[in-house]
């Protein structure tokens, strides 16, 4: 657990180290702003549903952005090798990186609940509700942020490792757009895979089971096959 | 015995880039393999390190199997790559903090371990400074000083000594000589000199396969030869042609 923790403030440290960190802070809590003060003006009512919505989609261009170095500069500096010639296994490793990379993700959306604030003190919104729709984005922004990870333990290129993860997660994204273009069996299989309608439940302070087990599946899943990637690599 | 290595071979893809029958190393020896570009040097490191597993056989170092057991033995093992694994835009210390953390220095001696690999490396006056900021010479020893944090009893250096100027070659090889009193050292070259200078065994490596196995001023004399450069040469002599 200790190497976890410090790999993860490795992880952290390098992200504020560098001014990507900030500018992705920045830019992001610009865009927030913009769709909040937007939204509340058009729909004047007390909730973050739709901001939760924005926030989704905002996502899933800054993610890749934050987990495309994740491993892939590892390997192109060579200090892979230095990491997995310690006596620390790859899943210890991977959930250290994961970690970091995550709680970068977790601060972002922190920065975000000051709108819960300003929506209490000049309106009265549902708190239950909206805290469930932070829960929504935080787990799709988790599962988002593990198949980048995964991504990026493919390859040393940071660049295609960042574009392999915008493809998937926007494909995941809008899979049940597809649906209609395709066979039936297969089109059972894209709307479970779809996040888009998964993310709607929480928005309206609903917690389903089947949308837990789906984004915690996403996350298990890309976090074993980036530990398998990490072991196979010779 | 500390590293124990039986009929190992490493392929790469059908390529065979290591063949090694078997091979002994013993506390306290300081040994050199050489050998051409593409001998098969890096990836018989990266064997022992446990960073490529072998296609074949079986590579123990101090009883514990690099494959099956592989955080015991990777434990005892410390690794220097050919090129220093190194955080650029962390500070010597932070990076050194970092890697003794990963090689389970207990937390109450974080910092007298670091200290300690600070002195041995002769770096405690660039302990503050951004990594990226520093020349060869000092990265090759900060790269030195995380290999022999919580002092490992197997020290594996990767051509250490490469791309150094004269005086930062010749600091490096006091400091190889100075870890070899206690520990046993395994350092990859194509620096002929470097052996005479530094190691007790050479091994010389041909495409994968140990051609030469004896002591290092043994080699110099082989087969009636007088240098350890005649030697080499010999062995590679249809190379030449």
């Amino acid at each position: 657990m200790r190497k976890i923790f410090a790999i993860a403030v490795k992880e952290l440290k390098t992200y504020f180290m560098s001014p990507s960190a900030y500018i992705i802070l920045i830019i992001c809590v610009a865009i927030f702003n913009f769709f909040f003060f937007v939204i509340i003006d058009e729909n004047r009512e007390a909730t973050l549903r739709d901001v939760f919505l924005a926030m989704h989609f905002i996502f899933m261009t800054v993610i890749p952005i934050i987990t495309m170095k994740v491993f892939s500069e590892e390997k192109a500096s060579g200090t892979l090798e230095f990491l997995l010639t310690t006596p620390t296994t790859p899943s210890t490793i991977v959930l250290g990186k994961y970690l970091g990379s995550g709680i970068f993700l977790s601060i972002i959306i922190a920065v975000s609940s000051v709108y819960l604030f300003i929506l209490e003190v000049f309106g009265s919104p549902d708190i239950l509700s909206s805290l469930c729709g932070y829960l929504g984005v935080l787990l799709q922004g988790c599962a988002a942020v593990a198949i980048g990870v995964f991504i990026s333990s493919l390859t040393k290129s940071q660049a295609i490792s960042g574009i392999l993860t915008y493809v998937v997660l926007f494909f995941i994204y809008f899979a049940e757009i597809l649906k209609k273009y395709v066979p039936e069996y297969l089109s059972v299989i894209l709307t479970q895979l779809s996040s888009s309608n998964r993310a709607e439940g929480f928005n309206t302070g609903v917690i389903s089971l089947s949308d837990l087990v789906y984004y915690l599946s996403i996350i298990i899943f890309s976090l074993v096959l980036s530990r398998l990637s990490l072991e196979r690599r010779n | 015995m500390l590293v124990d290595i039986k009929n190992l071979t490493k392929y790469y893809g059908k390529k065979k880039a290591v063949d090694v029958a078997s091979l002994e190393i013993g506390r306290g020896e300081i040994v050199g393999v050489l050998g051409r570009n593409g001998a098969g040097k890096t990836t018989l490191m990266r064997v022992l390190t446990g960073f490529l597993s072998p296609s074949s056989g079986k590579v123990t170092v101090g009883g514990c199997d690099i494959v099956k057991n592989s955080p015991a033995a990777k434990a005892l093992i410390g690794y220097l790559p050919e090129n220093p694994p190194l955080y650029l835009n962390m500070s010597v210390y932070d990076y050194l903090l970092f890697a003794a953390q990963l090689k389970d220095v207990p937390n109450l001696r974080l910092r007298a371990e670091v200290a300690r690999v600070l002195d041995v490396c002769d770096i405690k006056d660039v302990k503050s400074e951004l990594i990226y900021t520093l020349s060869k010479g000092y990265r090759q020893r900060v790269g030195i000083a995380q290999a022999i944090i919580n002092d490992p009893k197997l020290i594996i250096l990767d051509e250490p000594t490469s791309g150094l100027d004269p005086l930062q070659i010749f600091k490096v090889r006091a400091l190889i000589r100075n870890l070899g009193s206690e520990r046993t050292v395994i350092l990859s070259t194509h620096i002929l000199s470097e052996i005479d200078q530094t190691v007790q065994r050479v091994i010389i490596l041909k495409e994968g396969k140990i051609v030469l196995d004896c002591p290092s001023g043994r080699a110099e004399n082989n087969a009636s030869l007088n240098t350890l450069e005649e030697t080499f040469l010999n062995l590679h002599k249809e190379d030449m042609a």
